[in-house]
């Protein structure tokens, strides 16, 4: 059990710091996709290992994309 | 003067004629305070996440510019005056503009687009997220 759960929790990097290509934007529904549950809650940042200045701006970014309806506030992602 | 965005949703049953009275009302609001638009998209009607006033569809307008603040106010006064715009948001993205800096936006907006379009003529099968996330999410907990 515990064997496995140092599998889990080895170190991720955060996705934006290697990959500069991909710029946040709360316009992007379908990227920002890739950052909420299902059910449209934000992913924590200990999940994909997010750093934290870019974990803030993805957090202001789904938030906006919510305001302008591109994604739910709760609810089914996949529309 | 310095730069926004404004995203907007109108009703989807409006029609071209009436879409495009108000797009060129808010424009004319910025040109008249001595504001430049850089670029105006018109997204389509897309799919809401949920219902705004009773509707599933919106007609998406986006429009990056240069303007004072006031504008921003005045603007948003005549949105929510309107209820055929079912949303708004306007976002800043810098706090000083001039003539330069309006001609080098213009200039990035159309290397961006051209890249887009490239791309898209690249690969033209949209790449569909099947939300892997809740799975490793479980295996975390």
């Amino acid at each position: 059990m515990s064997q496995q759960k140092k599998m889990f929790s080895r170190r991720r990097v955060c996705r934006f710091c290697t990959d500069k290509e991909i710029v946040i934007d709360y316009k992007d529904a379908k990227t920002l996709k890739n950052f909420v549950t299902e059910r449209g809650k934000i992913v924590p940042r200990r999940i994909y290992g997010t750093c934290a200045k870019h974990q803030r701006q993805l957090t202001e970014a789904v938030k906006r994309a919510r305001q302008l309806a591109l994604l739910p506030y709760m609810g089914n992602t996949q529309f | 003067m310095r730069h926004y965005e404004t995203t907007y949703i109108l009703r989807p049953n409006l029609g071209e004629d009436q879409c495009t009275e108000i797009i060129d009302r808010t424009n004319a609001i910025v040109t008249n305070d001595g504001g430049a638009i850089i670029c105006l998209e018109r997204w389509g009607i897309k799919r809401l996440a949920y219902e705004i006033n009773r509707e599933v569809q919106g007609y998406y307008v986006y429009m990056n510019y240069a303007a004072p603040g006031k504008t921003v106010d005045e603007i948003e006064r005549i949105f929510r005056i309107d209820d055929r715009v079912l949303r708004y948001l306007t976002v800043k993205l810098g706090d000083s503009m001039n003539a330069e800096a309006i001609e080098a936006e213009k200039q990035r907006i159309e290397e961006k687009a051209a890249a887009r379009a490239k791309a898209q003529s690249e690969n033209t099968e949209g790449d569909d997220f099947d939300g892997g996330s809740l799975e490793e999410e479980a295996a975390e907990e």
